[in-house]
């Protein structure tokens, strides 16, 4: 009879509610995951408080044996796999699993000392036989590109459960270096079945849960060999969008930013005493890089054109909130082998017109592709408009990354120039050494040198790399927009962030908080 | 009435399994060598087509068809190529997230629309239902995105109050939450509020001229005690129609705020799942959602039947 | 009527930009980033030191472009099949019915987000994806508004009379429901401008050099802070345009509605 179910009623239920839960928000205002009381305890123990990192690009799979992409290492590497070595914060090759190792004269044979008493968290004790099956593993079953690093190794053999005999067919520089990378992870021999979901390594850290689409949760490895991390559980938490990414530090979702996605909004941190903001350096080279399959850029004129209308210090100020450094070749400043080109390719918009003129090109249009990321979409645009200002018309268009992407530049080089940060240390030999890689860039001086380099000395190492980055310079192979900064925001209390980002791990032993 | 419910069931039934030929035609379709995309840039060619005898893409098309709408009836929508892991129970606990954020949503329109609604149409012509009536314009013509973008700027940075995304199952920590859920189920239930509330007022609006009503305001009653004791029943009648044309709607607001709050609902799932060519999931995701609103609306129809005692004659 | 009043506001802004703007809207001028108001640059810059009152003025223009061709499409598709529904025999008239039922299980976005995906995502997908999407709104306005004509006067003497079907869905029925349709596409096409923001702003709509509202939206997220400007311009042009269309529909559905009494 009487209809008086909604009005009054629950109005002031309504009303109630939404009391009681800006009351509750009140309450908790500005409260963060500060993490609970208690003195840090003497090292070597750590201790019982929890961190939160908010980052980028979450991994599809643990799995880096099949998939491709810097997420996986990014997390896994050196915090839950260990390798023979590793890199320190200075880039340097230092031990690991491995106390040490001695190298024949002929540079082929390598010896490596294990530690005794490493453990995985199956409860299998590592020994010299699981390094020989993990190596043989990479040759047999890692289906990445990444893997052929481990082509080199000739054979490999377990002296004693704490020794192992590496031989190559041949000397390399790089090998060592490459073993700090994801390929020199130590599995069991017992714990491959499920790497896609459950990961087993010997490191200071374990999985404790995978939320796909949210996060992953690490605990500390109480029988961790080697001495304790301090943070007892590390979350991290992924994030699509750069700008919740920062929102949420700002709300106490996490503490660290590993990398600021946006950077305009930098500014929104400044005089904040509560946080740090850490810039360095990164192996991110942004390369906006020229299909050589393509007529037009078959000719160098016309490449060096193009370098030479961009102005690149406005480039990043104006994309990339005048953070990143510039680079004249594909060398980061942390490489040994680093010198500054960037004057070899100065701004001058009229000698590329000039060039272009002689080129015959004077009426050039050219597909720039872009990946869905942001900084390549931002670039881009900036790219775009400068290359214009020299009379090249520009049709700029997005590929979403990754599918698209991969398949029409990557896969068909279908496009004439993409822009792509190339994240992988030490990368010169994979793409510009490489003339089945997308760019398609055939030099066979740049090869041999490269062999070269690898089979040398370290000094002759040193010597030679220089000299492939002053001829891909020269030879204007792709143009390198700028280096990714190692951007990190975090709460200012945190200690061992890295400065620079070297190797592919985020390395998270080095972490403690006051 | 019977016979009604059975017509309406069969064409239930109908309208799922022509869905699913299209979503399952559709996407079949998609470029991009969905084992390539799996496996990431450096992978071998070996290695991709490994993956794809693995899970049986090089089969006729109608083959696989008929093994994943068995799968799904099964309650097994098979394992993602991206990620080997199974698609039920990551699809499950998406879809408990979403629940969560669209259930709030509604009910916060709810809560809005029926007052806010009521009193526009009884303040129908006067300051205050001009006022509201605007308001709610308004409240439609926003996105809920740009809602949920200035709610974070004011609320999670601003002042600090409620975090800026995230989620927490409520049994793990029922503070955060519902601290959590605050923002985003405002912004979407804000915007759903003031579309309903508009169907609301001119319902009622509808009801007031009606004959019985006026016999009771002859009588004396205000129209507010009048529609309270005759009008409301069959005020409700369009609301709840409008209630589950609305899913949607919803469900697209929902997949934008997941998108900006974080939240690991069926909407980003959707989205992800798409960048990754992930293509089992992307069906998966799809059926599923166009499943729950073909339900919603034949749910809806039966209770239209209810509701509406006219109809249920007719 | 305001919603005349907003909506022809934001088509004469679009149509100017087809003569003028104040700046080339996509010209990339670093030394002008992020300005605020000021004479030279009515609604500021972005961070790319585009000048911001241009990108809304050519902005309208898509929005204007999308919300056309989604509605035509949606009409041009939806009212002929209600009619259809409406006067040919029951069982088409429920086939049609429940065919449009199941097109409505597909939300806009969700159709944006499949054709994107097969056919790359652009303003062309967006549009015939929030097109397709309309249509079952247009075919259940068009069936409910012809069923009511066929039981005027008018038409029942010239079913009488003996004319066919397509004479009196010519000449009795479509002029009738036109206000209805009209109506209709009023209310869709601010549904379009929101479908088409949000599509903008996840990066399945327009391409990045092309400029649109729900694109300056999503590229202001960046800098909500340092310059929140940049959201709320984009913003209030898309509540603008929404609102306009909303109000007139309202007002043109109060307009014709005693109409439709009358023709009982």
């Amino acid at each position: 009879m009487d209809s008086d179910l909604i009005g009054s009623t629950r109005m002031v239920a309504g009303a109630l509610a939404a009391a009681a839960l800006l009351g509750l928000a009140a309450c908790s205002a500005g409260s963060s995951t500060s993490p609970p009381e208690g003195t840090p305890p003497p090292s070597g123990e750590g201790s019982d408080e929890a961190l939160v990192l908010g980052l980028v690009a979450e991994p599809a799979s643990l799995d880096f044996t099949t998939e491709d992409g810097a997420a996986i290492p990014q997390a896994l590497l050196v915090n839950l796999y260990e390798g023979l070595v590793k890199l320190d914060q200075d880039g340097e090759i230092v031990p690991a699993l491995s106390t040490e190792w001695d190298v024949s004269d002929d540079g082929r044979t390598y010896t490596f000392e294990l530690v005794d008493n490493a453990e995985f968290t199956s409860g299998e004790p590592m020994t010299a036989t699981d390094v020989v099956f993990s190596i043989e593993r990479v040759q047999t079953d890692w289906t990445t590109s990444l893997a052929a690093a481990m082509d080199v190794v000739e054979s490999v053999e377990a002296d004693s459960p704490t020794r192992v005999v590496v031989t190559l067919s041949a000397p390399s520089n790089d090998w060592l270096y490459r073993m700090t990378t994801r390929i020199g992870a130590i599995f069991s021999e017992a714990g491959v079945d499920d790497l896609a979901s459950t990961p087993i390594g010997t490191g200071p850290y374990q999985l404790d849960a995978w939320n796909r689409g949210d996060s992953i949760v690490l605990t500390r490895n109480d029988d961790y060999w080697g001495d304790a991390p301090h943070f007892a559980e590390v979350t991290l938490r992924y994030f699509d969008d750069p700008t919740a990414l920062n929102s949420a530090l700002l709300s106490g979702g996490i503490d660290v930013i590993t990398t600021v996605q946006a950077p305009e909004a930098l500014p929104q941190f400044d005089g904040n005493d509560d946080l740090q903001i850490i810039e360095g350096t990164t192996n991110g080279e942004v390369v906006l890089s020229f299909n050589h399959r393509s007529a037009p850029f078959q000719d160098i004129r016309v490449r060096q054109a193009i370098r030479l209308a961009i102005d690149h210090q406005s480039l990043i100020d104006t994309c990339w909130a005048g953070r990143g450094e510039l680079i004249g070749s594909m060398v980061p400043p942390t490489d040994p082998w680093y010198e500054d080109l960037t004057a070899l390719v100065p701004h001058d918009p009229n000698l590329a017109a000039q060039l272009l003129g002689e080129a015959e090109q004077t009426d050039l249009t050219l597909r720039l592709r872009v990946p869905t990321l942001p900084y390549a979409e931002s670039c881009g645009q900036v790219v775009a408009s400068q290359l214009e200002d020299v009379g090249i018309t520009v049709a700029l268009d997005t590929l979403e990354f990754p599918a698209q992407w991969l398949q029409q530049v990557f896969t068909d080089h279908d496009y004439d120039m993409s822009i792509v940060a190339h994240v992988e240390p030490r990368d010169v030999p994979a793409v510009f050494g490489n003339p089945e890689y997308y760019p398609g860039y055939d030099n066979a001086e740049v090869q041999d040198l490269l062999a070269e380099a690898d089979a040398g000395t370290p000094d002759e190492q040193v010597t030679i790399m220089q000299e492939v980055a002053r001829v891909l310079s020269e030879d204007a192979a792709s143009d390198w927009l700028f280096l990714l900064p190692n951007l990190i925001v975090a709460d200012a209390d945190i200690t061992g962030l890295p400065e620079n980002g070297i190797g592919e791990a985020f390395d998270l032993t080095l972490l403690a908080r006051g | 009435m019977l016979l009604r419910v059975l017509v309406r069931s069969g064409v239930f039934l109908a309208s799922l399994i022509v869905s699913s030929v299209l979503v399952f035609w559709f996407l079949a379709g998609l470029p991009g060598d969905p084992a390539r995309v799996a496996l990431g840039v450096n992978a071998t060619e070996e290695a991709v087509a490994a993956l794809r005898e693995e899970f049986g893409l090089n089969r006729p098309l109608v083959t696989q068809y008929v093994d994943w709408v068995g799968g799904m009836l099964a309650g097994d929508p098979g394992r993602s190529y991206v990620s080997k892991a199974q698609i039920g129970p990551q699809l499950a606990d998406r879809l408990q997230v979403t629940l969560w954020l669209v259930g709030t949503a509604t009910v916060i329109a709810v809560l809005i629309a029926l007052p806010a609604g009521t009193l526009m149409a009884v303040r129908h012509g006067r300051l205050s239902g001009l006022l509201l009536a605007a308001m709610s314009q308004v409240g439609v013509a926003v996105p809920a995105f740009l809602a949920g973008i200035l709610l974070v700027a004011l609320f999670a940075v601003r002042l600090g109050w409620l975090p800026s995304g995230g989620w927490t199952p409520p049994v793990e920590d029922p503070l955060m939450f519902l601290q959590q859920l605050a923002l985003p189920a405002l912004a979407l239930g804000l915007v759903q509020g003031a579309v309903l509330s508009r169907y609301v007022r001119s319902a009622v609006i509808d009801v007031l001229r009606e004959d019985y009503l006026r016999t009771a305001r002859a009588k004396g009653l205000t129209p507010f005690r009048a529609l309270r004791r005759h009008g409301l029943r069959n005020a409700m009648v369009p609301v709840v129609t409008v209630l589950g044309l609305q899913l949607s709607t919803l469900l697209v607001g929902a997949v934008v705020v997941e998108r900006v709050f974080v939240i690991p609902g069926v909407g980003n799932l959707l989205l992800s799942a798409v960048a990754d060519r992930d293509l089992l999931l992307v069906q998966a995701v799809v059926m599923v959602l166009v499943v729950a609103v073909l339900v919603v609306t034949f749910v809806v129809d039966l209770l239209y039947a209810v509701i509406d005692p006219r109809l249920r004659r007719g | 009527m305001a919603g005349a009043a907003l909506v022809g506001l934001v088509v004469v802004v679009a149509l100017v930009s087809f003569f003028w703007t104040p700046y080339a809207p996509m010209r990339v001028d670093s030394p002008s980033r992020l300005l605020g108001f000021s004479a030279e640059h009515w609604l500021g810059t972005d961070k790319f030191g585009r000048d911001a009152t241009s990108m809304i003025m050519v902005g309208a223009r898509t929005t204007l472009f999308v919300g056309l061709i989604a509605v035509s499409v949606a009409a041009l598709i939806g009212v002929p099949l209600g009619v259809l529904a409406a006067m040919g025999p029951s069982w088409l008239g429920q086939l049609v019915m429940r065919a449009s039922d199941l097109v409505l299980a597909f939300p806009a976005l969700l159709l944006a987000i499949m054709f994107g995906a097969v056919y790359g995502a652009s303003t062309l997908t967006a549009m015939i994806a929030i097109g397709i999407a309309t249509i079952p709104s247009f075919a259940r306005v068009a069936r409910a508004g012809a069923l009511q004509v066929m039981r005027t006067e008018y038409v029942l003497a010239a079913r009488v009379s003996g004319r066919s079907r397509f004479a009196i869905a010519g000449r009795h029925v479509l002029p009738n429901i036109s206000s209805l349709v009209i109506v209709q596409a009023s209310v869709s096409f601010a549904i379009a401008v929101l479908a088409e923001a949000a599509l903008s702003f996840l990066g399945l709509g327009t391409p990045p050099r092309t400029p649109s509202w729900g694109r300056m939206l999503q590229e202001s997220q960046e800098l909500l802070f340092v310059a929140p400007r940049l959201a709320v311009v984009p913003g209030v042009a898309i509540a603008i345009a929404v609102l306009g269309f909303n109000l007139l529909g309202d007002g043109l559905r109060d307009r014709y509605d005693p109409k439709l009494e009358q023709a009982r």
